[in-house]
């Protein structure tokens, strides 16, 4: 009996207290972990979208950065799925690359750990070849890639990244196999690419966008024309179903309570209609294409389903 | 082009500019001075700040700060053999020496001028041969980049002197603390005993504050209390401008430069491989070799010279191609970043007030370094020295600490800095050189990583790497480097039987 008393009294201080909070959400500095050195592609979304969030949130609100950098980000996301979920520590969130982490390796989270808050970014990939390469249409790389199997040779950033994932349903595709050459980073890809080291290479289209001039751009994997290079075609307009990129978002621990959760998304659904926003997100080469909630947990879900089922057929380690 | 170089000027001119590259320049020193604190990190911690100032006000910090922290190095380098930072290994040679023999100051100065003439030439080859001199990086494909490795690595061993089996054991720890770490293909853990710490492999300050720090304090806290501090008497007296005509290196200084700024544009090896090079060609050329080593001034202008040289020069792939020559150089791509500066042939012409601008700071940097690095060091600096051994020890202790301490927050790091300095008393001991360790950390991961690429490359022919014209002169360089002494040790020996 004392027991349900005691019960109902704490759940009801836990509501009462819950709800003093949920008032007044945010009462304090919001933490932001972000899992690579500041600087990085991800680490400049975070603080360049702060501001923003800080203003759709309201009269005092402020969110700080915190750079937990190490293990492809997998020191900073297990810091933020293990998180207390009072709202008051968000992480950045990176696809397919942290669903890849969790098959290829023990994880300290999986698909469940999180709150799906916003993607924000998404990079579309692209297929560029060298000049020297003499492969300057989609139909020549296949043609060769067809007659000679594995005798093209693909740079890239890494294995088990948006590149590789990009690669793998072209072969699905096309029916093609190509030598994976994965480099430590997209720049020294880029470079052997300008190089002439590797024929090919896919890499996302904000790295090659001030490269245009000097690699075959062979298409875009998008849907539409990025609005980042509108004169470069998908490949879907070239009769190749090819749709790949390398995503951004926010995301918090699960558990989130509903108000807090609800007025986050809020807020970040927000930053695709703020132009402000989007022309800092372009001068520094982030393509914004902002997903909440619900859906952002499905395109998590899927993503992490086509990199199991990749690992399952051809694991890459 | 070289009208927008003009046009970028009076910016740099602008006082809040001008300030940011003096403030840069000073604590860049101060950095580069204490053992465990880096140029890398110092910028690191300074790319946050820098989203709510001005372009060329962050960036002049950066330039100041990596011109500071080059020549900073030096200074424990000469006065402790503690090298503040990797580049400042080769600066301990005849620098701690000379300091040994009551000419720390003399070493200071040589130094800090021998700095600041690499940071002028490297910052003139980027303000005016960044576009052709980027052209030379793509040349170096895996292939080539494994054999630029291989190469330092068997120069460290064999020209270093003294005992090239000891040499090359040495090399081999600091090869096998490079494969500690991710797989750089596959990702898989190596070595790491499922600590995600050790997951990005060991930062090489880590490695060389405890294998260069440590032993020298132990010795510091060793030695009697009687001898109060250490040998201090010289430093400082002579001001900078009457020890000048001293320095008639002008033959390393240029040497120094151009090796310093090839190896610059070479991602990946940096300021500690150009400065051992440079030290080397030297010796080599010098008419009195045998007093290398005893405190010969001209060693620490060679060292110094090539560190230097490599900062400006660095940034020129970083630049032009997003790859940066040097960890610094990487985390200042990031600043660039943060400004909205993206690398690429683009930026020269979508930016040039600020890339041609920061340009310039790089040169002025460089410039400052000799007026504000020479009396700072010799002033101040030399008279921490003056401090009673126990207490000196105990300083170094709490910097090294606090510096591994805080390159990624953790207490991980500093217990594997202690293990380190372990194994770097023991080496020391049994007289071990420890600069291939620092060398094999740095070459042996980039070595293997781009044998397996460019093995991956030729689909598993091994001919691959010998398949053009400048891997072949680099594996030609680097076979006169292993057989070239032992050669010309039985040439000597076989004229004096005849």
């Amino acid at each position: 009996m004392i027991n349900i008393f005691k019960k109902t009294a704490i759940a009801g201080a836990m509501i009462l207290s819950a709800g003093a909070a949920l008032a007044e959400y945010p009462e304090k500095p919001i933490e932001v972990i972000v899992g690579y050195s500041a600087g990085g592609g991800t680490d400049v979304m975070a603080r360049t979208a702060a501001p923003f969030i800080e203003k759709y949130l309201g009269e005092g609100a402020s969110l700080v950065v915190k750079n937990m950098p190490g293990a492809s980000g997998q020191i900073g996301v297990t810091e933020a799925a293990n998180a207390d979920p009072d709202g008051y520590t968000l992480g950045t969130f990176n696809l397919p690359g942290m669903m890849a982490r969790t098959i290829d390796r023990e994880a300290g989270y999986d698909r469940d750990s999180f709150t799906y808050l916003a993607n924000v970014v998404n990079d579309p990939n692209v297929i560029v070849t060298s000049k020297r390469s003499g492969l300057d249409t989609l139909d020549k790389l296949l043609e060769e890639a067809k007659a000679n199997p594995l005798a093209i040779t693909v740079g890239m950033s890494s294995l088990g990244g948006d590149d590789h994932f990009a690669l793998i349903k072209l072969q699905q595709a096309t029916d093609t196999e190509f030598t994976i050459v994965p480099f430590k980073g997209s720049a020294p890809a880029r470079t052997a690419l300008l190089g002439g080291h590797v024929a090919m290479g896919i890499l996302n289209i904000s790295e090659v966008a001030e490269f245009q001039d000097q690699l075959n751009v062979l298409g875009v994997a998008t849907r539409e024309r990025s609005e980042f290079a509108p004169d470069l075609p998908t490949f879907q307009e070239q009769g190749l179903d090819l749709v790949n990129g390398s995503m951004r978002g926010f995301i918090a621990p699960a558990g989130l309570p509903e108000d807090v959760q609800a007025k986050l998304i809020d807020a970040f659904s927000q930053l695709s209609d703020d132009q402000e926003f989007l022309d800092a997100m372009a001068a520094t080469a982030n393509p914004v294409e902002v997903v909440t909630g619900e859906e952002f947990k499905q395109l998590t879900s899927d993503l992490y389903d086509l990199a199991n089922s990749v690992w399952q057929t051809t694991p890459w380690n | 082009m070289y009208s927008d170089l003009l046009h970028a000027l009076p910016d740099v001119f602008a006082w809040t500019n001008f300030v940011a590259v003096v403030i840069g320049v000073i604590a860049g020193i101060v950095v580069g001075a204490m053992p465990g604190l880096s140029a890398t990190m110092a910028i690191s911690v300074l790319v946050p700040f820098t989203f709510g100032l001005e372009p060329l006000v962050a960036l002049g910090l950066m330039a100041g700060i990596y011109n500071g922290a080059m020549y900073g190095g030096a200074i424990p380098a000469v006065l402790l053999r503690i090298p503040g930072t990797p580049a400042a290994v080769a600066t301990t040679f005849d620098g701690y020496p000379m300091a040994q023999k009551g000419e720390g100051g003399f070493a200071l100065q040589v130094a800090v001028v021998s700095s600041s003439i690499g940071g002028i030439a490297s910052a003139f080859a980027l303000m005016l041969l960044a576009p052709p001199l980027s052209k030379v990086t793509l040349l170096f494909g895996p292939s080539e980049v494994f054999w630029v490795a291989v190469f330092g690595l068997a120069s460290i061993i064999f020209l270093l002197g003294g005992n090239p089996i000891k040499g090359l054991i040495s090399a081999c720890f600091g090869v096998f603390v490079s494969v500690i770490g991710s797989d750089p293909i596959y990702g898989n853990d190596r070595f790491t005993f499922g600590q995600l710490e050790m997951l990005d492999g060991i930062n090489i300050v880590i490695l060389l504050v405890g294998l260069y720090a440590l032993p020298p304090v132990i010795d510091l806290l060793e030695t009697p209390l009687k001898t109060g501090g250490v040998n201090s008497s010289k430093l400082g007296t002579e001001p900078i401008w009457k020890a000048l005509p001293r320095m008639k290196y002008w033959k390393t200084w240029l040497r120094g430069s151009f090796l310093g700024i090839w190896i610059g544009i070479l991602p990946g090896a940096g300021g500690s491989m150009a400065a051992f090079m440079s030290y080397n060609e030297a010796r080599r050329t010098s008419k009195n070799p045998e007093k290398w080593g005893e405190g010969e001034p001209e060693g620490v202008a060679a060292a110094e010279v090539a560190n230097n040289a490599d900062t400006a020069s660095a940034l020129i792939p970083a630049l032009t191609l997003g790859i940066p020559g040097t960890a610094v150089a990487a985390v200042m791509l990031g600043g660039l970043l943060v400004h909205g500066l993206q690398p690429g042939p683009m930026l020269f012409r979508d930016n040039p007030d600020i890339v041609f601008g920061f340009m310039w700071q790089f040169l002025f940097g460089a410039i400052l370094l000799v007026l504000l690095g020479g009396s700072l060091a010799t002033n101040s600096f030399a008279r921490l020295l003056n401090l009673p051994r126990p207490l000196l020890g105990s300083v170094i202790i709490v910097l090294m600490l606090i510096g591994v301490y805080s390159i990624h927050g953790r207490m991980f790091d500093v217990y594997l800095m202690l293990g380190f300095g372990a194994i770097g008393w023991v080496m020391d001991r049994l007289k071990f050189p420890l600069p291939p360790v620092v060398l094999g950390l740095i070459l042996g991961g980039f070595a293997e990583e781009n044998l397996r690429l460019a093995l991956r490359i030729g689909r598993g022919d091994p001919m691959v790497l010998f398949q053009n014209v400048t891997s072949l002169i680099l594996v030609a360089l680097t076979v006169a480097v292993v057989v070239g002494p032992t050669l010309k040790k039985r040439f000597i020996d076989s004229r004096k039987k005849a």
